[in-house]
């Protein structure tokens, strides 16, 4: 912990935000990542203004803690009158002064609760004002570009753990009663999601859900139409979905297919190393760019079916001036981070099944209209040596052989993270057996054909589990790793925040833990004595 | 465009380029109020402002913006351009006010036609 304080001195426009000055100095060697950090400049700088605007002198308090600043500021002045007031966006009593420098615009104390993870602020009249906020800081990602989509929501943590254990690649540990995701492990699949109750952990951007206009376009997933029990089938949520105002639905099912399709032509060719593995699922692609780097170079080199659906979006949009803006339904991080790594110049906006399925809900019982009980569909037999596997597990297990060279006799690889493919989404409801058997029972004609589209770029591996970027400087934290595991219990039992002892290791020595975290360590020592 | 690129071609009066000439300006924000200014200010800004202050380059600062456009030919004063020279922050001076100077700058950036990002 790092306690510091800034003196301010009321009216000296001068040296105003010097105290923000070396604050952000102190973070910078901290390696506090870019957008925390800019939260943290706009809202010490505010809270320095006002102090030198309003007040006489005034006092910043900041304690740096792990994961977590707090700035306080304390002031000798006039006090708040109306705080609610205050806090009104353009309210303002600055003096003409500061005015005549472009303050006083009353977005001060707006600006810093905006930025704020909690923010207070106490007032008396006469004798001055004492401003809380607290920032929960990211820890820094060591290299590479950032590509996760999981969304913590840190008050509804209930420090269970359930989820440290369940992350494939060990990237959560709950620490200070919230979770927090080394962004340089995570893999955006859903296993976290999945065995989080609380709902402190989710997807991104779950964003409102807004009307749509006419050439809105509509991309969902198949699994979505098969959530809604046994008596409304596709056709009655596509009516509904139709009834919501979208004209245009497109399933990412017609994408899939033609990726299926793609991947197994460009595999019959001779010269292509076996097995070729699909990206149809973005996790397993991630999964493999940091754990199985070898096997890289056997991933079929198109774009995930929800980049091509986009893909498809902005051709439409440009040949037709249709498709205005288009409405993703992400099943899962993984595919809400394709979309966002694309900038287009189309209105793109990626919403979670969750508020569509309350749009869409209830669906009336006009089921006579449209509903139909579900019944055997023929479908084409899966081709020869195409290998279809989901679950975290059993997909590690495959890759794992795969990387020894043991499946040379499987062409195609069609792996997903989530049990049964799409259909297992924690962000579905529907039990993914059940869902995927409902779904292979109905025939929904796509409304469009769909293509396969090739990468421009190719597939790069991660640098997630790298030390340091300095080879000999790794070296030495492996040393040190190793020699602090032998004096860990190795239970593995997650009290400390992290999944297991030997990442727990490795926190320490990349200093994003103490030692005193582990709760054996007080009772052998006690023993020692 | 590159900051310096980008002043060339609206025929802006530079006072320093700092660290900044080479640096590729992705957003430009225009405004006389210095929250506005502080909220929207990122790496890949350039600010178009009036406030010829110290303060503005202040928050260039804190906010790691690569430089500032004052507008109508404004002198700006010997703290200013001490200040932004101590931080290697960018300041370039636009003949004109701010609409043209915003105006002519859209141009650059997004000009040519098709899209209107």
């Amino acid at each position: 912990m790092i306690t510091e304080s800034y003196r301010i001195k009321g009216g000296n426009f001068e040296h105003a935000g010097s105290a923000s000055s070396s604050l952000k100095e102190r973070l910078k060697k901290i390696g506090v990542e870019i957008k925390d950090m800019r939260r943290v400049m706009i809202t010490a700088y505010e809270a320095e203004m006002n102090v030198v605007i309003h007040a006489r002198r005034g006092i910043m308090r900041i304690t740096l803690n792990n994961g977590q600043i707090d700035i306080e500021v304390t002031d000798e002045g006039p006090g708040i009158n109306n705080i609610d007031q205050a806090m009104k966006e353009g309210y303002s009593t600055a003096p003409a002064e500061a005015r005549e420098l472009g303050f006083g615009a009353g977005m001060g104390l707006p600006n810093i609760k905006k930025n704020s993870d909690l923010f207070e602020i106490e007032s008396t009249v006469g004798r001055g004002t004492r401003l809380r906020s607290t920032i929960y800081l990211k820890l820094q990602v060591i290299s590479g570009s950032v590509r996760n989509s999981l969304h913590i929501v840190s008050e509804l943590c209930s420090e269970c753990m359930r989820c440290i254990h369940a992350c494939p690649t060990k990237a959560i540990r709950v620490r200070n009663g919230r979770p927090q995701i080394l962004e340089h492990l995570c893999i955006d699949c859903t296993a976290c999601i999945a065995v989080c109750d609380t709902g402190a952990l989710g997807v991104e951007g779950a964003g409102d859900f807004k009307e749509p206009s006419e050439d809105t376009f509509l991309i969902i997933p198949a699994s979505f139409l098969v959530q809604f029990g046994v008596n409304t089938g596709p056709e009655r949520v596509l009516a509904a979905l139709t009834e919501l105002g979208f004209r245009n639905v497109l399933i990412t099912e017609a994408w899939e297919d033609a990726l299926h399709e793609a991947v197994i032509k460009y595999a019959q060719e001779e010269t292509k190393v076996k097995p070729v593995i699909s990206p149809l699922c973005p996790s397993v692609v991630n999964l493999i760019e940091m754990r199985f780097p070898s096997l890289i170079g056997n991933i079929a080199p198109f774009l995930s079916p929800i980049q091509a659906a986009q893909n498809e979006c902005k051709y439409m949009y440009k040949c037709k001036a249709k498709a205005q803006d288009a409405v993703f339904v992400a099943s899962c991080p993984g595919q809400h981070t394709g979309l966002k790594l694309k900038a287009l110049s189309i209105n793109v906006r990626v919403i979670t099944p969750a508020s569509l399925f309350k749009a869409v809900l209830p669906l009336s019982d006009e089921k006579d209209k449209i509903s139909r009980q579900y019944g055997p569909v023929p479908r084409d037999p899966q081709p020869q040596g195409v290998l279809h596997i989901s679950g975290i597990h059993h997909v590690m297990n495959v890759l794992e052989k795969a990387e020894n060279g043991l499946l040379n006799d499987v062409h195609v690889l069609e792996l997903f993270m989530c049990d049964q493919g799409c259909f297992g989404s924690p962000l579905m409801v529907e039990d993914p057996f059940v869902a995927r058997h409902r779904w292979l029972n109905t025939q929904i004609k796509y409304t469009r054909s769909a293509e396969a589209v090739r990468r421009k770029n190719a597939f790069l591996a991660r640098p997630g589990l790298r030390l340091d970027a300095d080879m000999s400087k790794a070296i030495m934290k492996l040393q040190k790793i190793d020699e602090l595991i032998k004096s860990l219990p190795g239970k593995d039992c997650g009290f400390c925040g992290a999944p297991t002892c030997s990442s727990l290791a490795e926190d320490i020595v990349m200093g994003r833990a103490e030692r005193e975290a582990c709760v054996y360590l007080d009772v052998d020592e006690d023993k020692t004595k | 465009m590159k900051l310096k690129e980008l002043a060339e071609k609206i025929g802006a009066r530079v006072v320093q380029y700092g660290k900044s000439a080479g640096i590729e300006i992705k957003r430009v924000y225009a405004g006389d109020k210095m929250s506005d200014l502080l909220s929207e200010a990122t790496e890949e800004t350039l600010l178009v402002t009036n406030l010829a202050n110290t303060q503005l380059v202040r928050v260039a600062e804190l906010m790691d913006v690569p430089g500032i456009c004052l507008l109508n030919d404004v002198v700006p004063g010997p703290e200013l351009v001490r200040s932004s020279i101590e931080h290697g922050t960018a300041i370039i001076v636009s003949k004109s006010g701010m609409f043209e100077t915003c105006g002519c700058m859209y141009q650059c950036l997004y000009g040519g036609g098709n899209s209107g990002s």
